[in-house]
């Protein structure tokens, strides 16, 4: 347990070197981006006095340096994400708003991805080379393959317009959540079923399995707690690199169904050369990646003793 | 032998095939293996065999597809495993009959604590609160030799012999009638060789289990059986005592087998192997399996199989050569 707590720890270490580096290149490369914020905010007619004014105001007058300093400072010492370019509201105040929209799709969306594809992909494992295993690779083949987004819509259409069950837009009860977690779980979905099902293959036909087998355990307990317990090593992996298309999804899905989320808030950011909202979207989502990562970790560290030991 | 030995498990004409895209591999055929009470019988022949694929017949754990027990009987203590319901199998399994695997080190699943893998064989056949169950595991551990401080350990931190004796305390732990032992010394190191072997025959003695002993190390047989099946591309080619076998061999294959063990006595320094390949076991030759590296090998060998033949009260063999003429 002691190994465990300094494994943690270190881990959690690494979250500071990691966000520094994301902030200071997200930074770098709006502050490279072409197009003059001042300009934008205020249009083509403002006066060169207004403009300044504007740039003095946010500090844009500012060295590469100062600017990109000051900001750090703000944002990882006081908490402070600066102001909005366009409306002037704390960009703080406004993540804290959106940001359980974003956490809530993103989760749920992943534990749907595990919920259906885990028992899929061990399904097709038990049952190689029968229909059903014929099937879920067909069926999760299908899934990789299409865009969440073009799921999306498909579901609206149906549900939304011809079925009339399911709201096309908006979260205002939680039937809303319905068709974007589930658009944004399908890919990834997919994605799991298939290394369940490869690395239960693999893990069906070790000796622990006859082992078990031979001592008398029911089939059904064989698979799901022998079997699963390591073939679940690997697809652990796979959840963790969903995560981040995960993220990627919930953001378009936020723009399709108008979600008062993250990702809608940075891509208004990103259009309007909203830098501050830009900056303060992509830490917020760098840390929730993280934090993610880091959990899968530990549970990395559960399921698999050997690896607990290394650390 | 003063005391009649009850019989426990009869094997009849058991035939076993592996299908494969192209081929049906014919891994047993026609075996008949009688195992009596406290007895330990050899199960002796070279990789490829069927030595394995007879011991998983008998607890109906071998994959399928690809293998399929095509017939025979295996009966153990008067039913017929081979009928059996599932549930009635698997109540044997790890209970009456119980089996140690070639490979220590993959045997045991490395996700799951030893203990509570020996634990868990326990709650599958005795109804045993949580802490009794661990009891026993812990005692058939130190029976095995392990201290009980590595209950909570998983198998990566315990080394080939441990591991070893912890299968063998798995399958020991329910006091079955008869343990399946598949080369369970083959990969380890000959000090830990003879320690295991000693421990199963303490084991054995206290549980009076009767062992089907699957090796192909004669110097294994020697230490422990009772009787010995020599088995040649799934056929028994010699059966007998220890002492029948090791003094009185008489076929071919068994004497070849003799002949390739290093003689510390002899001048010659150069092992005597037996020249030749197993036939594929796809393409079985129509007489006599042994016939194309037999050295007293005739034309009746070639066209008909074998019966057997008595040598003596239990000592069998497939062979017609018998000293003289074919």
């Amino acid at each position: 347990m002691q190994n465990m707590t300094r494994f943690l720890i270190k881990r959690i270490l690494w979250l500071i070197p990691v966000l520094l580096g994301v902030y200071v290149l997200v930074f770098s490369v709006l502050y490279l981006c072409p197009g003059d914020p001042a300009t934008f905010v205020l249009g083509t007619d403002a006066t060169q006095e207004e403009l300044d004014a504007f740039r003095h105001e946010y500090g844009l007058d500012q060295t590469y340096i100062v600017r990109l300093v000051n900001s750090m400072k703000a944002t990882f010492l006081d908490f402070d994400f600066g102001k909005s370019y366009i409306t002037g509201g704390s960009v703080g105040d406004q993540l804290k708003v959106r940001l359980p929209y974003t956490l809530l799709i993103s989760y749920i969306g992943i534990a749907l991805a595990v919920l259906i594809g885990i028992p899929l992909g061990i399904i097709a494992a038990t049952n190689q080379n029968t229909w059903k295993d014929s099937l879920a690779i067909l069926v999760s083949l299908f899934a990789t393959s299409m865009p969440s987004f073009w799921f999306a819509l498909i579901l609206v259409m149906y549900f939304g317009l011809k079925l009339r069950i399911l709201p096309t837009i908006g979260v205002e009860s939680w039937k809303g959540y319905i068709i974007p977690c589930v658009a944004t779980a399908i890919g990834g979905a997919a994605g799991i079923a298939r290394q369940t099902r490869s690395s239960m293959l693999e893990v069906i036909r070790q000796d622990y399995i006859v082992t078990a087998r031979a001592k008398g355990q029911k089939e059904f307990k064989v698979i799901g707690y022998h079997g699963l317990k390591n073939a679940l090593i690997p697809v652990i992996t796979i959840v963790g690199s969903n995560m981040a298309a995960l993220v990627g999804n919930s953001l378009i899905c936020e723009n399709i169904f108008s979600i008062p989320g993250i990702g809608a808030y940075l891509i208004s950011g990103v259009n309007r050369r909203d830098f501050p909202v830009v900056l303060g979207c992509v830490v917020v989502l760098c840390l929730i990646f993280s934090l993610t990562m880091l959990v899968l970790d530990i549970i990395y560290a559960v399921v698999d003793p050997r690896l607990r030991s290394i650390h | 032998m003063e005391s009649v030995h009850k019989e426990l498990l009869k094997i009849e004409n058991l035939v076993v095939e592996y299908t494969s895209e192209d081929n049906i591999i014919h891994a047993v055929n026609g075996i008949d293996l009688d195992i009596l009470e406290g007895e330990t019988v050899g199960l002796v022949g070279e990789t490829g065999a069927g030595k394995t694929t007879i011991a998983k017949s008998i607890l109906r754990i071998l994959p399928d597809p690809p293998a399929k027990i095509c017939g025979g009987k295996i009966v153990f203590q008067g039913t017929d495993i081979l009928q059996m319901k599932e549930e009635e199998i698997r109540s044997i399994r790890g209970r009456q009959i119980s089996m140690i695997f070639q490979d220590p080190m993959t045997a045991l699943n490395p996700t799951i604590t030893v203990g509570k893998q020996i634990a868990e064989a326990v709650g599958l056949h005795e109804k045993l609160t949580k802490s009794e169950r661990k009891q026993k595991a812990i005692q058939i551990l130190e029976k095995a030799g392990i201290s009980r401080e590595r209950y909570d350990d998983f198998p990566h931190q315990f080394s080939g012999g441990m591991k070893q004796r912890a299968v063998i305390a798995m399958a020991l732990v329910c006091s079955p009638l008869l343990l399946l032992a598949d080369e369970p010394t083959t990969a380890l190191d000959v000090t830990i060789q003879a320690q295991v072997l000693q421990m199963m025959s303490e084991l054995k003695k206290e549980f009076h289990t009767s062992v089907l002993m699957i090796t192909h190390d004669l110097g294994v047989v020697a230490e422990t059986c009772d009787k010995v099946a020599v088995i040649y591309a799934g056929e028994i080619i010699e059966f007998g005592t220890a002492e029948d076998i090791f003094d009185h061999a008489a076929h071919p294959y068994t004497l070849g087998l003799f002949g390739s063990l290093p003689d510390l006595n002899s001048e010659n320094r150069r092992l005597k192997p037996i020249s030749g390949m197993m036939p594929d076991p796809a393409h079985l030759p129509a007489g006599c399996k042994f016939y194309d590296r037999c050295p007293h090998a005739s034309p009746k060998c070639r066209n008909s199989v074998p019966d057997k033949r008595k040598l003596g009260q239990s000592h069998y063999v497939r062979c017609f050569y018998s000293g003289g003429n074919v």
